[in-house]
């Protein structure tokens, strides 16, 4: 999952050579050998290595503010996202749709690498979501068809159908 | 060719002028105040209403997709730019007009497609000029995100600093 993920990241970045991977441990966690330097391990490590490498810092926020955001939301990817329980995803589900009513974007107005791991992270609990469910976290479900949608970052993932009006418009969110 | 608007400031076209301001690398468009709201094309072709006038920027700058990609796309723009002429320009009914913008708006980032057309310059214009537009809009999530998201992107905030605050 998480090879895909980084293979899918370069291609978005634009990257010509593709980098080789290995795995460490029974959680698969990704390692990047390096050519300059030690190897690099983890998800949220190598993916803001292979942002600098593209010349893309904007990815990673650009104020010190969106910068803390953008870092947040890499942990909460990698600390609640992976490996969540079926209890979990109701409450991730809930708090995410509260933090995105009135943002765009994972860090307010700018896209960033939260954004698209965000998205690979938690396309394969969309993907699951009934239509009145989909509806019930509205502002998540606005924010996943948007970058779902982004040019260049669906890539290995199926899209997922959300419908353009609402249907169950007096149910309150 | 050499394309030139007038603007009346005390009518500022919020729409035109958006829809020049993001066409102006491919579309040069020479803006100037004068008397009335006119799009001069030539002699014989001169355009005074805002909405013809976004149209025919967008058209000639069909690389930018501001009109859509598609015909249901295109449809969709028309709506929402007569929707702005007739339901946000200065007409009473304003809370009415803003409960069906934020419905539309809910799975929506942009209004049409996944990108910014004249659908999203138009409406936008619309709520920027009207007066009741901020006192009224605290209740409309959507609208709000999508309001502010624009307004913080660059054609839409230097349209904004150099024209709406004119007015005040």
């Amino acid at each position: 999952m998480a090879l895909r993920e980084l293979s899918s990241l370069e291609k978005y970045l634009g990257l010509k050579k593709p980098n080789k991977y290995s795995t460490q441990g029974d959680k698969k966690v990704p390692v990047l050998q390096n050519n300059t330097g030690p190897p690099l391990v983890g998800l949220v490590t190598v993916a803001c290595h292979l942002v600098k490498e593209a010349k893309r810092p904007e990815l990673l926020g650009d104020s010190a503010e969106s910068r803390a955001v953008v870092q947040q939301w890499l942990e909460y990817r990698v600390t609640k996202l992976n490996n969540c329980t079926k209890d979990d995803i109701k409450t991730i589900l809930k708090d995410l749709n509260m933090y995105l009513q009135d943002k765009v974007y994972l860090a307010e107005n700018q896209f960033t690498l939260a954004d698209i791991l965000m998205y690979y992270g938690i396309q394969p609990l969309i993907v699951d979501l009934a239509i009145q469910e989909k509806e019930q976290y509205v502002n998540v479900t606005r924010w996943f068809d948007h970058i779902q949608h982004y040019p260049g970052i669906r890539r290995h993932l199926s899209p997922v159908v959300v419908l353009r009006n609402r249907i169950y418009t007096s149910r309150h969110h | 060719m050499a394309l030139n608007l007038t603007i009346n400031t005390n009518n500022l076209p919020l729409g035109a002028l958006l829809a020049a301001e993001h066409v102006k690398d491919s579309v040069p468009v020479s803006v100037e105040e004068g008397k009335d709201n006119r799009l001069h094309v030539s002699d014989a072709i001169q355009f005074n209403d805002v909405n013809s006038i976004s149209r025919y920027l967008a058209r000639l700058a069909p690389a930018l997709g501001l009109y859509g990609s598609n015909m249901m796309e295109q449809t969709e723009i028309d709506h929402w730019l007569e929707f702005s002429a007739r339901h946000l320009c200065g007409q009473p009914g304003l809370a009415e007009a803003l409960g069906e913008l934020d419905l539309a708006l809910s799975l929506r980032t942009f209004l049409v497609g996944h990108a910014v057309t004249l659908a999203d310059l138009s409406v936008w214009a619309a709520l920027k000029g009207h007066e009741g537009w901020p006192s009224q809009g605290k209740s409309f999530s959507h609208i709000n995100r999508w309001f502010s998201f624009l307004s913080s992107q660059v054609p839409f905030s230097a349209v904004g600093n150099k024209y709406a605050n004119k007015k005040a």
